[in-house]
């Protein structure tokens, strides 16, 4: 009798949400179950729950016809069940052998057996085939390496189910492949395995069985292989939102050159040159590490430049602090949205309003912030990005990651800011499906406004099928530049892994 | 329009009901019933009250400097350091035959200047604002010894005199009312101007806040500069208040800024707060060290009781933190 976990009517409240309501599944030894589902849908709630960081208002998880309940964490690894989270649970100081085996390291009359404990990890770390070395700090390796060695930590701890949350989103595609390798490794060995992915190519390469939910509710369960893309995003959606991409209403005039880099060089770029016209949408694709935000980075004004030329609306320039770049109609839209892009703790408001304050004064002087053309401003962003938010002074901490997004994107384009060059790092990471593609027409909307778009993003297929031009970028400099209709994943990855 | 304004003031009174601030003004209310029960009436007659209101002078000013600090992000423990160095040196150069007016000035761009080199410490070198000002208080703290050399020094002018003890109506302390004035100054900038809104955002987030145009360290230099100016104010006022200057100078209260600024629900993560609810916090502090004496605590006990107030505005401040990232899933 092989193994399975199962899920038994759990649900779970949230003061407002019901969260879950009433799922139930299987997962079965040996396969990879995808769970899918929007932004909100409660596959983070369900791993959760799995987890025993919460407990379900009703329901059970039964482990192969054994009735389990996880008061706490330690009890759902007791159990076998390792969730392996995007925030890696590792500890950076201590090395990786150290990390694998928390709890129980080996020891001697003396202390910590190191010896052993290196022989251990390196058996571990071979049978993995990785190039990790045991005495490294963690703290010292890759994002991936880290998530490795979280795996390895699940695996050592024997644990039956291991469940993946979002795992290859801070992943370049090779270190993708070392993953998508592993957990073949796992699932050979038997183990029941848990994928959550928003990226559909994911699903169809390494998944067996998929689960879809919506707004806390269980959809269907399928064989990956009886089902396809366009299936899954309507059953995660409810609705058919067709092909994403020849959809899309593209601008077709472009006008002058609006940017001209030439020669820039920085501690992370080497002779970088290209030009932007207004009402194009260039991409940047790469691995990431290639240098994309530094790019964007130096041109704005964060980052020092060491040599090179900067041409912005026919004039040399060189932004030595963000507040230029602005004032000359640069804005950006960082990669990480909740540690650099917003202000969690203030309000919706706040957040639009930011970089358009001194354009937003009445009283003596002009001393004063106007705060009804302020709720105006925010207002007009909010009906014209559909963001839903309660209210304009709601909290940006409390709106889902698409909407936030869409404050910071309304930040910038709105009717007092003077933007022509709008730059999007990532815009769409960890955003689902259904505000993806609305993400993706709003790329286009700008182009048509007249804003010049620079688009970052890891994700090959977007970063082709959105922009209209694409420049790809390997370890610092260029590496090739192709228009949109020669643009395939083959031949932009060739470019990105070209040295 | 008007009806737009009418809803804000209705949404921001229902905030107010259940906020902290609302908590600690009950605190406050349950707080002075006690000590007038316990002092059997001493503690609310008006001659006790006008004590509890000159005494705050002093910690106000500290407050409003530490506070502005603490909304955008940082940190200042020298202010009691600073403080006590600018009084001494307002003493030092009053005695020295300077004219009031300039030496009040000087004495002033000393404490801003002193904020500005913790600015400098922090910012060059990248220092937690909490060791760089821990530091820089110590060298201050040095110069006080250096140049008292270990006496007090007298100072008589019949204007710092009138503005330290001096009353307004036979009821109002003239110092007082300065502090307090300057917190509703601060109060306006904070919430209706351009500078007070960047104060909340560099301290919510200095990298989306830099990203967006606002320039932390510039800010930095500006708050602590404030911070400094606030100390000298300080300082000037206990000088004014005893017409003497000492090594001990205003060290005793080193800590009450920041103390009525956590009570008062500003938080140490920075980006939140206010001077509403810093005087709340401030009149909190007051009335327990007044209450304290009047009902005959002895000063020991004093220490303790302050020391274990200040950790539970810590305690405050933790659970209000948790409870935010909690209810984020």
């Amino acid at each position: 009798m092989s193994e399975y976990l199962e899920f038994q009517g759990i649900s779970k409240a949230y003061p407002g949400v019901q969260a879950l309501s009433d799922i139930s599944f299987r997962a079965e030894a040996g396969r990879v179950l995808a769970l899918l589902g929007e932004n909100g849908a409660g596959k983070s709630t369900l791993l959760k729950i799995l987890s025993g960081d919460i407990r379900p208002d009703a329901g059970g998880i039964v482990i192969s016809g054994e009735e389990m309940s996880f008061p706490t964490p330690r009890d759902a690894i007791l159990a076998g069940v390792s969730v392996i989270y995007q925030e890696r649970q590792l500890v950076p100081l201590l090395s990786v052998m150290e990390n694998i085996f928390p709890g129980a390291l080996p020891k001697t009359a003396l202390g910590i057996d190191k010896n052993r404990l290196r022989a251990e990890a390196k058996a571990v770390i071979g049978k993995f085939g990785l190039p990790i070395d045991p005495d490294e700090p963690v703290g010292r390796l890759s994002v991936a390496y880290q998530q490795m060695v979280e795996i390895m930590k699940a695996y050592t701890r024997n644990s039956r189910i291991i469940a993946f949350d979002e795992p290859t989103a801070p992943l370049t595609d090779t270190e993708t492949d070392i993953l998508f390798r592993l957990i073949g490794d796992l699932k050979a060995e038997g183990k029941i395995i848990i994928y959550v992915s928003h990226r559909m190519a994911e699903i169809f390469k390494i998944t067996d069985d998929v689960v879809v939910l919506k707004d806390g509710k269980f959809v269907k369960a399928m064989r990956t292989q009886d089902t396809d893309e366009r299936a899954l995003i309507q059953a995660m959606v409810g609705r058919d939102i067709g092909d994403t991409y020849s959809n899309l209403s593209r601008n077709e005039e472009y006008g002058d050159v609006l940017l001209e880099v030439r020669g820039l060089c920085t501690d992370a770029l080497d002779d970088v040159s290209f030009s932007l016209r207004r009402g194009e949408v260039l991409g940047l694709a790469g691995l990431v590490g290639a240098g994309r935000t530094e790019v964007v980075r130096a041109i704005f004004g964060a980052d020092a430049i060491e040599a090179g030329e900067i041409i912005f609306e026919g004039k040399q320039v060189r932004f030595t602090e963000p507040r230029d770049a602005i004032r000359a109609g640069i804005a950006l839209c960082p990669e990480d949205r909740k540690e650099q892009g917003l202000i969690l703790s203030r309000s919706v408001r706040e957040n639009v309003t930011m970089p358009v304050l001194s354009k937003l004064k009445k009283g003596l002087f002009n001393m004063f912030l106007d705060r009804d053309a302020e709720n105006r401003l925010t207002q007009e962003v909010i009906d014209q990005f559909t963001i839903r938010t309660p209210s304009i002074n709601k909290i940006a901490r409390e709106l889902s990651g698409g909407n936030q997004q869409k404050v910071i994107l309304g930040r910038w384009t709105n009717e007092k800011v003077s933007t022509k060059l709008l730059i999007l790092d990532e815009p769409t990471k960890g955003i689902d499906v259904a505000t993806k593609a609305e993400i993706y027409q709003m790329v286009c909307d700008f182009a048509k406004a007249g804003f010049a778009v620079i688009f970052i993003s890891s994700e090959l297929t977007e970063v082709i099928n959105v922009s209209d031009r694409i420049i790809v970028m390997h370890n610092g400099h260029i590496t090739g530049e192709v228009m949109r209709q020669e643009a395939t994943e083959e031949n932009v990855l060739a470019l990105a892994m070209l040295d | 329009m008007s009806g737009t304004t009418q809803k804000r003031t209705l949404t921001a009174l229902k905030r107010f009901i259940v906020s902290k601030t609302a908590a600690m003004i009950l605190l406050f209310i349950l707080l002075s019933a006690a000590f007038a029960i316990i002092s059997k009436g001493i503690f609310i007659k008006p001659k006790n009250l006008v004590n509890i209101l000159s005494s705050m002078a002093i910690s106000a000013f500290l407050t409003e400097g530490v506070a502005l600090l603490m909304i955008s992000g940082k940190l200042d423990l020298s202010t009691g350091a600073s403080g006590t160095l600018c009084g001494m040196f307002l003493a030092y150069i009053l005695r020295a035959g300077f004219p009031l007016i300039p030496a009040l000035v000087v004495t002033i761009v000393l404490g801003a200047v002193i904020g500005f080199i913790n600015a400098l410490v922090v910012n060059s070198m990248d220092i937690a604002p909490f060791i760089a000002t821990l530091a820089t208080s110590s060298v201050m703290t040095g110069f006080i010894y250096l140049i008292a050399n270990k006496k007090t020094i007298d100072v008589s002018n019949p204007v710092l005199k009138y503005y330290g003890k001096g009353m307004l109506f036979d009821y109002v302390p003239v110092s007082a009312l300065v502090a307090f004035a300057a917190m509703v100054v601060i109060g306006i900038i904070l919430h209706k101007t351009e500078f007070g809104r960047n104060i909340y955002l560099v301290g919510g987030n200095p990298t989306a806040a830099m990203l967006a145009g606002v320039n932390p360290k510039k800010m930095s230099y500006i708050l602590f500069s404030t911070c400094g100016f606030f100390s000298a104010l300080a300082g000037i006022t206990l000088v004014s208040r005893l017409q003497s200057a000492s090594i001990t100078g205003i060290s005793a209260q080193r800590f009450q800024g920041i103390t009525a600024a956590v009570l008062g629900g500003i938080s140490f993560g920075g980006g939140s707060g206010g001077m509403a609810g810093a005087f709340v916090g401030l009149l909190i502090l007051s009335t327990f060290s007044n209450g304290l004496t009047v009902i005959g605590v002895s000063p020991h006990w004093q220490n303790v009781a302050s020391g274990l107030l200040l950790l539970f505005a810590l305690t405050l401040d933790v659970l209000n933190e948790k409870r935010i990232t909690n209810t984020v899933a």
